[in-house]
Protein backbone atom coordinates (compact mmCIF):
# COMPACT_ATOMS: atom_id res chain seq x y z
CA UNK A 1 0.00 0.00 0.00
CA UNK A 2 1.48 3.32 -1.10
CA UNK A 3 1.46 6.68 0.70
CA UNK A 4 0.36 8.28 -2.54
CA UNK A 5 -2.26 7.90 -5.27
CA UNK A 6 -1.23 7.85 -8.89
CA UNK A 7 -3.19 7.99 -12.12
CA UNK A 8 -2.30 7.54 -15.73
CA UNK A 9 -1.73 10.87 -17.40
CA UNK A 10 -4.58 11.82 -19.76
CA UNK A 11 -1.92 12.80 -22.24
CA UNK A 12 -0.59 9.25 -22.22
CA UNK A 13 2.72 8.03 -20.95
CA UNK A 14 3.79 7.85 -17.34
CA UNK A 15 1.85 7.70 -14.11
CA UNK A 16 1.13 11.04 -12.44
CA UNK A 17 1.03 11.70 -8.72
CA UNK A 18 -2.46 12.99 -7.85
CA UNK A 19 -2.41 13.05 -4.06
CA UNK A 20 -2.21 11.17 -0.80
CA UNK A 21 -3.70 7.71 -0.37
CA UNK A 22 -6.68 8.31 1.93
CA UNK A 23 -7.13 4.56 2.44
CA UNK A 24 -4.34 5.06 4.99
CA UNK A 25 -6.56 7.29 7.18
CA UNK A 26 -7.61 4.45 9.54
CA UNK A 27 -3.92 3.56 9.98
CA UNK A 28 -3.03 7.13 10.94
CA UNK A 29 -5.88 7.12 13.48
CA UNK A 30 -4.77 3.72 14.78
CA UNK A 31 -1.22 5.06 15.11
CA UNK A 32 -2.51 7.76 17.45
CA UNK A 33 -4.57 5.32 19.49
CA UNK A 34 -1.71 2.81 19.52
CA UNK A 35 0.72 5.42 20.81
CA UNK A 36 -1.72 6.38 23.56
CA UNK A 37 -2.18 2.78 24.65
CA UNK A 38 1.56 2.04 24.54
CA UNK A 39 2.34 5.17 26.56
CA UNK A 40 -0.35 4.43 29.13
CA UNK A 41 0.93 0.88 29.58
CA UNK A 42 4.53 2.09 29.84
CA UNK A 43 3.62 4.69 32.48
CA UNK A 44 1.57 2.14 34.44
CA UNK A 45 4.38 -0.44 34.39
CA UNK A 46 7.14 2.03 35.30
CA UNK A 47 5.18 4.00 37.93
CA UNK A 48 6.81 3.83 41.36
CA UNK A 49 4.93 1.30 43.51
CA UNK A 50 2.79 2.91 46.23
CA UNK A 51 3.72 2.00 49.81
CA UNK A 52 1.27 -0.55 51.35
CA UNK B 1 -6.69 15.16 43.25
CA UNK B 2 -9.88 14.57 41.24
CA UNK B 3 -10.54 16.53 38.03
CA UNK B 4 -13.18 18.76 39.68
CA UNK B 5 -10.84 19.61 42.58
CA UNK B 6 -8.11 20.34 40.05
CA UNK B 7 -10.19 23.14 38.57
CA UNK B 8 -10.35 25.12 41.83
CA UNK B 9 -7.09 24.06 43.47
CA UNK B 10 -5.07 26.64 45.37
CA UNK B 11 -5.97 30.08 46.58
CA UNK B 12 -5.38 32.99 44.17
CA UNK B 13 -2.18 33.82 46.05
CA UNK B 14 -0.85 30.30 45.31
CA UNK B 15 -1.47 30.57 41.58
CA UNK B 16 1.19 31.07 38.93
CA UNK B 17 -0.03 32.40 35.60
CA UNK B 18 0.87 29.96 32.80
CA UNK B 19 -1.30 31.11 29.89
CA UNK B 20 -2.85 34.54 29.43
CA UNK B 21 -6.48 34.71 28.29
CA UNK B 22 -5.53 35.75 24.73
CA UNK B 23 -3.30 32.68 24.40
CA UNK B 24 -5.98 30.38 25.77
CA UNK B 25 -8.50 31.90 23.33
CA UNK B 26 -6.02 31.30 20.52
CA UNK B 27 -5.58 27.66 21.56
CA UNK B 28 -9.30 26.88 21.76
CA UNK B 29 -10.18 28.76 18.56
CA UNK B 30 -7.42 26.87 16.78
CA UNK B 31 -8.72 23.59 18.23
CA UNK B 32 -12.24 24.29 16.93
CA UNK B 33 -10.86 25.29 13.52
CA UNK B 34 -8.74 22.13 13.37
CA UNK B 35 -11.69 19.89 14.23
CA UNK B 36 -13.89 21.57 11.60
CA UNK B 37 -11.13 21.21 9.01
CA UNK B 38 -10.53 17.54 9.81
CA UNK B 39 -14.27 16.81 9.85
CA UNK B 40 -14.94 18.56 6.54
CA UNK B 41 -11.88 16.88 5.04
CA UNK B 42 -12.55 13.30 6.10
CA UNK B 43 -16.27 12.80 6.76
CA UNK B 44 -17.08 13.01 3.02
CA UNK B 45 -14.28 10.53 2.33
CA UNK B 46 -15.76 8.23 4.97
CA UNK B 47 -19.17 8.40 3.27
CA UNK B 48 -20.99 11.34 4.89
CA UNK B 49 -21.66 13.51 1.85
CA UNK B 50 -22.34 17.21 2.30
CA UNK B 51 -21.27 20.55 0.82
CA UNK B 52 -17.94 20.74 2.61
CA UNK B 53 -15.72 22.80 0.32
CA UNK B 54 -16.78 26.30 1.35
CA UNK B 55 -16.79 25.47 5.10
CA UNK B 56 -13.34 23.95 4.63
CA UNK B 57 -11.61 26.82 2.85
CA UNK B 58 -13.23 29.50 5.01
CA UNK B 59 -12.15 27.66 8.17
CA UNK B 60 -8.72 27.19 6.58
CA UNK B 61 -8.45 30.96 6.23
CA UNK B 62 -9.45 31.37 9.88
CA UNK B 63 -6.73 28.89 10.88
CA UNK B 64 -4.19 30.76 8.73
CA UNK B 65 -5.01 34.06 10.48
CA UNK B 66 -4.87 32.40 13.90
CA UNK B 67 -1.48 30.80 13.19
CA UNK B 68 -0.08 34.11 11.87
CA UNK B 69 -1.32 35.78 15.06
CA UNK B 70 0.37 33.09 17.15
CA UNK B 71 3.69 33.36 15.29
CA UNK B 72 3.73 37.16 15.72
CA UNK B 73 2.70 37.01 19.36
CA UNK B 74 5.15 34.25 20.24
CA UNK B 75 7.94 36.11 18.41
CA UNK B 76 7.40 39.60 19.84
CA UNK B 77 5.23 39.43 22.94
CA UNK B 78 6.18 36.14 24.52
CA UNK B 79 9.39 34.28 25.29
CA UNK B 80 9.98 32.71 21.86
CA UNK B 81 12.86 30.58 23.19
CA UNK B 82 10.70 28.85 25.80
CA UNK B 83 9.45 26.53 23.03
CA UNK B 84 12.88 25.94 21.46
CA UNK B 85 14.84 22.77 22.24
CA UNK B 86 17.99 23.71 24.14
CA UNK B 87 21.10 22.06 25.57
CA UNK B 88 19.46 21.47 28.95
CA UNK B 89 16.66 19.51 27.27
CA UNK B 90 19.18 17.25 25.54
CA UNK B 91 21.40 16.86 28.64
CA UNK B 92 18.50 15.78 30.84
CA UNK B 93 15.48 14.96 28.63
CA UNK B 94 13.38 13.53 31.48
CA UNK B 95 14.40 15.96 34.20
CA UNK B 96 12.46 18.99 35.43
CA UNK B 97 11.92 21.24 32.40
CA UNK B 98 11.47 24.96 31.99
CA UNK B 99 7.99 26.07 30.94
CA UNK B 100 7.73 23.23 28.39
CA UNK B 101 9.22 19.73 28.52
CA UNK B 102 11.28 18.25 25.68
CA UNK B 103 8.29 16.09 24.74
CA UNK B 104 6.06 19.17 24.49
CA UNK B 105 8.66 21.01 22.43
CA UNK B 106 9.04 18.05 20.05
CA UNK B 107 5.25 17.79 19.74
CA UNK B 108 5.00 21.53 19.03
CA UNK B 109 7.73 21.26 16.38
CA UNK B 110 5.97 18.36 14.66
CA UNK B 111 2.56 19.98 14.70
CA UNK B 112 4.00 23.32 13.51
CA UNK B 113 5.59 21.60 10.48
CA UNK B 114 2.37 19.72 9.70
CA UNK B 115 0.06 22.72 10.12
CA UNK B 116 2.32 25.02 8.11
CA UNK B 117 2.54 22.36 5.38
CA UNK B 118 -1.24 21.99 5.34
CA UNK B 119 -1.74 25.77 5.29
CA UNK B 120 0.82 26.40 2.52
CA UNK B 121 -0.58 23.63 0.31
CA UNK B 122 -4.14 24.60 1.21
CA UNK B 123 -3.57 28.21 0.15
CA UNK B 124 -2.34 26.94 -3.23
CA UNK B 125 -5.35 24.63 -3.56
CA UNK B 126 -7.59 27.61 -2.76
CA UNK B 127 -6.88 28.80 -6.29
CA UNK B 128 -8.92 25.86 -7.57
CA UNK B 129 -12.04 27.00 -5.69
CA UNK B 130 -14.60 29.63 -6.78
CA UNK B 131 -14.49 32.37 -4.14
CA UNK B 132 -15.76 35.96 -3.83
CA UNK B 133 -12.16 36.99 -4.72
CA UNK B 134 -11.63 34.97 -7.94
CA UNK B 135 -12.92 32.32 -10.32
CA UNK B 136 -11.22 28.98 -9.93
CA UNK B 137 -8.20 28.31 -12.15
CA UNK B 138 -7.28 24.61 -12.22
CA UNK B 139 -4.46 25.35 -14.68
CA UNK B 140 -2.62 27.72 -12.35
CA UNK B 141 -0.14 24.90 -11.68
CA UNK B 142 0.80 21.92 -13.84
CA UNK B 143 -0.79 18.53 -13.22
CA UNK B 144 2.44 17.25 -11.69
CA UNK B 145 2.69 20.26 -9.38
CA UNK B 146 -0.93 19.88 -8.26
CA UNK B 147 -0.14 16.26 -7.45
CA UNK B 148 2.67 17.31 -5.11
CA UNK B 149 0.48 19.98 -3.48
CA UNK B 150 -2.40 17.52 -2.94
CA UNK B 151 0.00 14.87 -1.61
CA UNK B 152 1.49 17.28 0.97
CA UNK B 153 -1.96 18.47 2.02
CA UNK B 154 -3.39 14.98 2.34
CA UNK B 155 -0.42 13.48 4.20
CA UNK B 156 -0.25 16.46 6.56
CA UNK B 157 -3.98 16.15 7.22
CA UNK B 158 -3.81 12.44 8.05
CA UNK B 159 -0.76 12.99 10.27
CA UNK B 160 -2.70 15.74 12.06
CA UNK B 161 -5.39 13.17 12.91
CA UNK B 162 -2.66 11.15 14.66
CA UNK B 163 -1.35 14.24 16.43
CA UNK B 164 -4.79 15.36 17.63
CA UNK B 165 -5.48 11.92 19.11
CA UNK B 166 -2.13 11.99 20.93
CA UNK B 167 -2.76 15.54 22.17
CA UNK B 168 -6.21 14.70 23.56
CA UNK B 169 -4.75 11.60 25.26
CA UNK B 170 -2.13 13.67 27.08
CA UNK B 171 -4.68 16.34 27.98
CA UNK B 172 -6.84 13.68 29.65
CA UNK B 173 -4.04 11.93 31.59
CA UNK B 174 -4.58 12.53 35.32
CA UNK B 175 -0.91 13.42 35.85
CA UNK B 176 -1.28 16.15 33.20
CA UNK B 177 -4.63 17.61 34.38
CA UNK B 178 -2.87 20.56 35.95
CA UNK B 179 -1.69 21.52 32.44
CA UNK B 180 -5.16 21.02 30.95
CA UNK B 181 -6.55 23.21 33.74
CA UNK B 182 -3.97 25.86 32.90
CA UNK B 183 -5.26 25.99 29.33
CA UNK B 184 -8.80 26.50 30.69
CA UNK B 185 -8.19 28.71 33.74
CA UNK B 186 -4.77 30.15 32.94
CA UNK B 187 -2.85 29.11 36.07
CA UNK B 188 -1.05 26.35 37.90
CA UNK B 189 -0.50 26.24 41.66
CA UNK B 190 2.87 27.20 43.14
CA UNK B 191 3.29 23.62 44.35
CA UNK B 192 2.70 22.28 40.79
CA UNK B 193 5.16 24.88 39.48
CA UNK B 194 7.83 23.80 41.98
CA UNK B 195 7.09 20.07 41.63
CA UNK B 196 7.06 19.92 37.83
CA UNK B 197 9.36 22.69 36.64
CA UNK B 198 12.94 23.86 37.08
CA UNK B 199 12.17 27.31 38.47
CA UNK B 200 15.52 28.65 37.24
CA UNK B 201 14.56 27.71 33.67
CA UNK B 202 11.03 29.11 33.88
CA UNK B 203 10.81 32.20 36.07
CA UNK B 204 6.98 32.21 35.86
CA UNK B 205 7.03 35.71 34.42
CA UNK B 206 7.52 34.46 30.81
Amino acid sequence: MSLFHYANSIYGGSETLIGANYELLPWFALAGVGFAIAHAVFKAVTAPSKPR
Amino acid sequence: MQMGEEMTAGSPADRIERHKSVDRAYHWLMAVAMLILLATAFLPILGLKFAWVDIHWITGLVLTVLVLFHILRASFWQNFWSMMIDREDLKDPFGKPGKYSLAQKLYHLAIAVLILGAIASGLLMWRKVDTPFWQRDPYWLSTDSWGVVYAIHGLAAMALVTMVIIHVYFALRPDEWYLTRSMLRGWITRKEYEDHHATKRWSAKD
